[in-house]
């Protein structure tokens, strides 16, 4: 492996530039979204269509935890509700507020459905995500 | 001699192969531009692009390519790239700048380091060929890795707006309609992790109104007050939990009885349960405050004399 040809030495020190240099731009593509920003993919792949963002902090700031996940049944697990969109039209989960009244109605499928196309269920940026999972 | 260049130039441009402007930035730009390092142009940040943008794209394309006395190492430090290269770098940068939204006060920018020497000149016994390869991470690396704090994210690149926070599609229309989170902490109690607002303040100071029930915004809910004190092992502080931040937002049915039973000594709390997601973790560490934020649960300082005892005594 090692000093093959004269230009291994230079060889192995572009490789590491080259592997510095990932590394280091990785966390500048990395997603940096809002803590606690929740991407649900149950369904969304599947039928083709974007996946779900859920923006935590915009809903915490006009709404109390209890009235989504106590009053609506929201489970605490990104992915452990099982949403889909006749649920929603029947006023059930998302639908009990975006229903035209309290909040915009459901025609605006591309404010929820906002995530790139194969964005994996998540809660973005918690301490599980962080770790590796 | 040059066999090697050519060698070395297949290794190190791997990513260019494209020769266009995001690999380019990526491999050879991203460790300086990407974080603003001793004063270059941070990428996406108008504020430092627009003067630059404003003397010309040629000038840009100069400074780039020739290096400044400021910093900016020629060509990025990378010998190889070709001026077409370079340019198509700099195009991106100036492209992202220019999508990007102007802040309302530009960052104080921070002196000019010295001029970095190439790297072959303090390189003795390595081939020239060897300096030049290196140079990537030879020129920038005296700023880069005494960078401060070069793991950190800078404040500037906390809550990105949704068209550049990763998990939202750009080429979705709806992206762009959604509101940005910065503006809502604009008058928000900061805090230094999560989402850097202080949310428990935030409600105390009535900076915010969450609704207790979605359709009545007078109703309210019962709050309780009443800490419980939970003595743990080791050198760290006790916990309080104060029922009364909980119950501002939550409801006892919430957390009782599937994650907390609601009897003295009934639950086994531990540290890794919580970074696994379970009891406090349920929420800490997702969207109420992060585990990093020790000493905001770990609170009471222990009574040293009588500790020793007190945790014996837990089951």
């Amino acid at each position: 492996m090692r000093n093959r040809k004269p230009g291994s030495e230079a060889l192995r020190a572009a490789a590491c530039a080259a592997i510095c240099a990932a590394l280091l731009a990785l966390p500048a593509g990395a997603p940096r979204a809002e803590y606690g920003d929740v991407v649900i993919n149950n369904h969304s792949d599947k039928a083709g269509m974007r996946p779900v963002v859920f923006p935590h902090w915009f809903h915490r700031i006009r709404f109390s935890c209890k009235a989504c996940h106590a009053d609506l049944g929201f489970q605490f697990r990104a992915g452990g509700n099982d949403i889909n969109m006749v649920k929603i039209i029947d006023g059930q989960f998302c639908g009990a507020c975006h229903n035209g009244e309290i909040a915009w109605a459901i025609e605006n499928c591309n404010l929820c459905h906002s995530a790139p196309p194969g964005t994996p269920t998540q809660v973005h940026e918690s301490t599980l995500q962080r770790m590796g999972k | 001699m040059r066999a090697l260049l050519g060698f070395i130039f297949l290794i190190t441009a791997w990513s260019a192969a494209a020769q266009q402007g995001k690999a380019v930035y990526d491999k050879s730009c991203a460790l300086c531009h990407g974080a603003g390092v001793a004063g270059a142009p941070k990428f996406g940040n108008n504020a430092d692009w627009a003067p630059r943008v404003a003397r010309g794209a040629a000038a840009l394309y100069t400074s780039a390519l020739n290096g400044t006395p400021k910093g900016m190492p020629p060509r990025g430090g990378n010998a190889e790239l070709k001026d077409a290269d370079v340019k198509a770098a700099v195009d991106y940068m100036m492209a992202a700048a220019a999508a990007s939204p102007k802040p309302a006060a530009a960052a104080a920018k921070p002196p000019a380091p010295a001029t970095e020497k190439p790297a072959s000149v303090e390189k003795p016994a390595a081939a020239a060929a060897a300096a030049a390869t290196t140079s990537v991470a030879a020129a920038q690396p005296a700023a880069q890795v005494n960078a401060f704090n070069r793991l950190m994210r800078p404040a500037s690149r906390q809550n990105p707006p949704p068209s550049e926070d990763g998990i939202h599609d750009p080429k979705n229309d709806g992206t762009h309609q959604l509101q940005a989170p910065r503006s809502a902490y604009e008058n928000l109690p900061r805090a230094n992790a999560g989402n850097r607002v202080n949310w428990v303040a935030a409600l105390e100071e009535k900076r915010i109104a969450p609704r207790w029930d979605r359709a009545d915004p007078k109703a309210a809910g019962l709050v309780l007050d009443f800490n419980i004190v939970r003595e743990v092992k080791g050198s760290m502080p006790d916990v309080v939990y104060p029922h009364k931040q909980h119950t501002e937002w939550l409801d006892c049915s919430n957390c009782h009885p599937a994650i907390f039973i609601p009897q003295k000594g009934a639950n086994q709390i531990s540290m890794a349960a919580i970074l696994l997601g379970e009891k406090c973790g349920v929420c800490h560490g997702k969207v109420a405050f992060p585990v990093s934020e020790c000493r905001l649960c770990h609170s009471k300082k222990k009574d040293l004399a009588g500790s020793a005892a007190a945790t014996g005594a837990r089951p």
